[in-house]
């Protein structure tokens, strides 16, 4: 129901200049204008122009290279037949139809980390882009002219940014990674027109304020980083994120009791920045279990009651589900090998079991550091009511001992082994429907979702893939190079194109 | 230059599932030294530093273009400082930084990168290099003169275990002498590898020496059969390397593919151990010396 009226709305929305809050909300089919595509966070696609039937005959349409030795691992943006995508330092404007070049922003070298970039944001006429050395520069989508830019954070202090910005209103809400160093976890709402900073909320106390009254005691913890790109539900006016792992990261001695609000899922009115609610995904993590992880939002039924829900399948290796009004529990689950914690409490969080923290000579966890999934994106499909996420199986070794003193990584740890799998979880029980493997090691693509019943991914060695929704059984692959970005789709000109990154590639299939 | 030995490297390196960088395998194609086969690109906390052979200065200036360049490209893997990071090994420990002249080590890794994803190749320009490389010497050399380390994990912190009930899981319930024997493939073991690497190697054998490959059973549309090692696989199809060490390429839908992991004992046995098990375990093993 709520799929036809968002079609009707395309339309008329079609005909607006530049990106303004409505089309946001109601994005057409010949766009793709956040980084998750829509605010649910979903990445489904209600286009049907590729069905299981024809998926085979997908050609490639055009290649873009970014000469990087990076891969992509950015979601690129699609604005009226205009894609912006991103590399550390880097932001090109290329021309939908062709694949070629418009324009292209290169940043100043700098020392902060290049670890990846997940992409732009656009309002208005105005793309954003964040930098490792944590600039917001806003561009005139047009030609690439610099707007303004600012500082988001002092990357001397061991702040960087991967972040693609979520724009909700005139608030770009943009957020760093540093788990390197204690500093403080923090959310920037910046004004879109003018750059100036609106609000900051803290998911740990800020600077010198360690009993502030913007937040609950962490325990002494810091961390807690925005890393990742949230989501919004306009009717009830809340953004939703995950948050980062505390830090010391592996030494919990030095911060007693849960650390809020790291690894949680925070839900915060955007015109304010003050915080609704909070739920903890791990409390007290000793094992970097960042709950940056995708809140996916669902208006389903549950219980035969329509909710308003929000999903999260974590690093930790638990599926949640939330009623997103209040915050509230409804599934936790397990969607990988976990062996961390010893039971689930009567909140719904799972309780973390002192003998798996890091100790002297080494304990054996599940997951491993890199997680039972991780910044890679899965897809909700609303018809079978899947949640398919990446996900990893495996273990590593954690010490900690106290010469390694109270800052920043404040231990040792050692990925052991893990194998992926793309999973369907039935989001009504947290029960896994299927399992598809796809190789050693941990899973880099993220999922798309469509209407005909195809889920879109990439495996550990160099193919995209496509499997049956339903069941998980492959459709289609092709060579292209490891893919380590989430496949995006859009319609141009009567086409539907699938985009992603093999490697340094932007690739477009589309059927011929 | 032996070609095909470096395939046979390069494609082991593929079969170690979830590695790291710290447990990617070493340039052995290049590496001629005698002294124990102890793999260098291991995370080498436990061992003693190995002595640099080069005791070279850089100029200042160089070294701060180096950082900028390591700290931005490498530092997240192998930290700011060079002393490890979230996935890579502690450099100012590395034996490749140690018998590093001028670059010729560090370069060539840095340009290939490492085998199987671990490490991306950086086409840098030589003065980049040289700056990245003057850095991360004058790093070793600061580390070297400081005693401790906060990423470290010594030999005596992992003898916890008592090595006779280690011994009796050996033999029984853990099933590890199914495949391995004391006196046979594991005699000597703890001289051939320090603490952690024998830890690492125990809970899931990667590295150098590369453990034993897969071994495919193929039998084609003809109904040939054929039996050889696996040097990659996928859903779609395994490619095995033929009696000249050859890629050999087959795809899973035109025949039938058996695959023999040794490994997936390892893997299985990962969810079995308690803590005190693997203790028990890794203690025995350090006894055979």
């Amino acid at each position: 129901m709520r799929a036809a009226g968002l079609l009707l709305c395309t339309a008329a929305f079609a005909a607006a200049q530049g990106v303004d809050a409505n089309k946001l909300i109601h994005p057409p089919a010949d766009a793709w204008l956040t980084y998750h595509g829509e605010y649910n966070g979903q990445r489904h696609s209600r286009l049907a122009q590729i069905t299981p039937e024809n998926v085979t005959r997908l050609a490639r349409a055009w290649t873009f290279q970014t000469g990087q030795n990076q891969a992509i691992k950015a979601s690129p943006l699609l604005v009226d037949g205009v894609l912006y995508l991103t590399t550390p330092d880097n932001l090109w404007a290329i021309d939908a139809r062709t694949g070629k070049e418009r324009w292209h922003y290169r940043h100043p070298a700098n020392n902060a980390f290049h670890i990846g970039h997940r992409g732009a944001a656009v309002y208005r006429n105005t793309v954003y882009l964040t930098t490792p050395d944590c600039h917001l520069i806003a561009f005139n989508a047009e030609d690439g002219k610099k707007k303004w830019d600012i500082i988001i954070a002092d990357s001397n202090k061991g702040y960087w940014s991967t972040n693609a910005p979520l724009v909700v209103g005139n608030h770009v809400l943009v957020g760093v990674s540093g788990d390197f160093d204690n500093v403080p976890g923090q959310l920037k709402s910046i004004d879109a027109d003018t750059g100036k900073v609106q609000w900051i909320f803290y998911s740990t106390p800020p600077p010198g304020k360690p009993n502030s009254r913007s937040g609950p005691d962490s325990g002494g913890a810091t961390g807690g980083q925005f890393w990742t790109t949230g989501t919004y539900d306009p009717e009830l006016d809340l953004v939703y994120a995950g948050t980062g792992n505390p830090t010391p990261v592996l030494n919990g001695g030095a911060r007693p009791g849960d650390n809020p609000w790291t690894c949680s899922i925070v839900a915060l009115n955007p015109n304010t920045g003050k915080l609704v609610w909070g739920f903890q995904v791990s409390p007290h993590d000793t094992h970097d279990y960042d709950a940056n992880e995708v809140p996916v939002l669902v208006d389903a039924d549950f219980n035969g009651k329509p909710r308003k829900m929000l999903m999260q399948a974590s690093r930790n290796g638990y599926f949640f589900v939330l009623d997103r009004t209040n915050g509230k529990n409804l599934v936790t689950a397990p969607f990988a090998t976990v062996n961390w914690a010893k039971g689930i409490d009567s909140r719904g969080r799972p309780i973390p079991d002192p003998a798996k923290e890091p100790k002297r000579d080494g304990v054996l966890v599940a997951p491993m550091e890199s997680g039972a999934t991780n910044f890679r994106p899965p897809s909700f499909d609303p018809k079978t009511g899947l949640f398919v996420v990446s996900a990893q199986d495996g273990y590593g070794i954690y010490f900690f001992k106290p010469e390694h003193g109270g800052y920043g990584w404040a231990g040792a740890d050692y990925n052991v082994a893990g194998k992926s799998f793309l999973r369907a979880i039935d989001y009504k029980t947290g029960k896994i429907v299927w399992s598809h493997a796809i190789g050693d090691g941990a899973g880099t693509a993220g999922v798309l979702t469509t209407d005909t019943g195809i889920t879109f991914s990439g495996d550990n060695r160099a193919s995209v893939i496509a499997l049956r929704t339903s069941d998980g059984a492959t459709l289609w692959h092709e060579d292209i190079g490891r893919v380590q970005s989430a496949p995006v789709t859009y319609e141009l000109d009567g086409r539907q194109y699938l985009l992603l990154g093999g490697g340094p590639s932007l690739i477009a299939f589309a059927l011929p | 230059m032996c070609a095909r030995q470096i395939l046979v490297v390069l494609s082991a390196a593929m079969l170690a599932p979830g590695i790291s960088i710290a447990q990617a395998p070493a340039d052995s194609a290049r590496t001629t030294k005698k002294a124990a086969p102890r793999d260098p690109a291991q995370s080498p906390a436990s061992t003693p530093r190995p002595k640099a052979a080069s005791t070279e200065e850089f100029p200042a200036a160089e070294v701060r273009t180096g950082e900028q360049r390591f700290v931005s490209q490498c530092g997240f893997c192998h930290g700011r400082d060079a002393a490890g990071g979230e996935t890579g090994p502690d450099l100012t420990r590395s034996e490749v930084v140690a018998s590093d002249m001028h670059g010729d080590k560090i370069g060539e890794i840095v340009r290939a990168g490492r085998p199987g994803g671990s490490m991306p190749a950086f086409p840098l320009t030589d003065k980049e290099l040289q700056a990245i490389v003057a850095f991360i010497h004058t790093q070793a050399a600061k580390f070297a003169s400081l005693s401790g380390g906060r990423r470290t994990v010594d030999e005596t912190d992992l003898l916890s275990g008592n090595a006779a009930d280690g011994q009796g899981y050996f033999n029984g319930a853990g099933g590890c002498s199914r495949c391995h024997s004391a006196t046979g493939d594991l005699a000597g073991i703890a001289k051939r590898y320090d603490a952690l690497t024998l830890l690492q190697r125990m809970l899931y054998p990667s590295g150098r020496p590369a453990p034993a490959p897969p071994k495919a059973t193929i039998t084609t549309a003809s109904g040939q059969t054929i039996t050889a090692p696996v040097s990659a696989e996928d859903e779609f199809s395994v490619i095995v390397l033929d009696s000249n060490g050859t890629r050999q390429a087959y795809a899973k839908d035109t025949g039938k593919v058996q695959i023999d992991n040794p490994m997936s004992a390892h893997f299985e046995q990962l969810g079995k151990y308690t803590d005190t098990q693997m203790h028990n375990v890794f203690a025995y093993l350090e006894t055979l010396k």
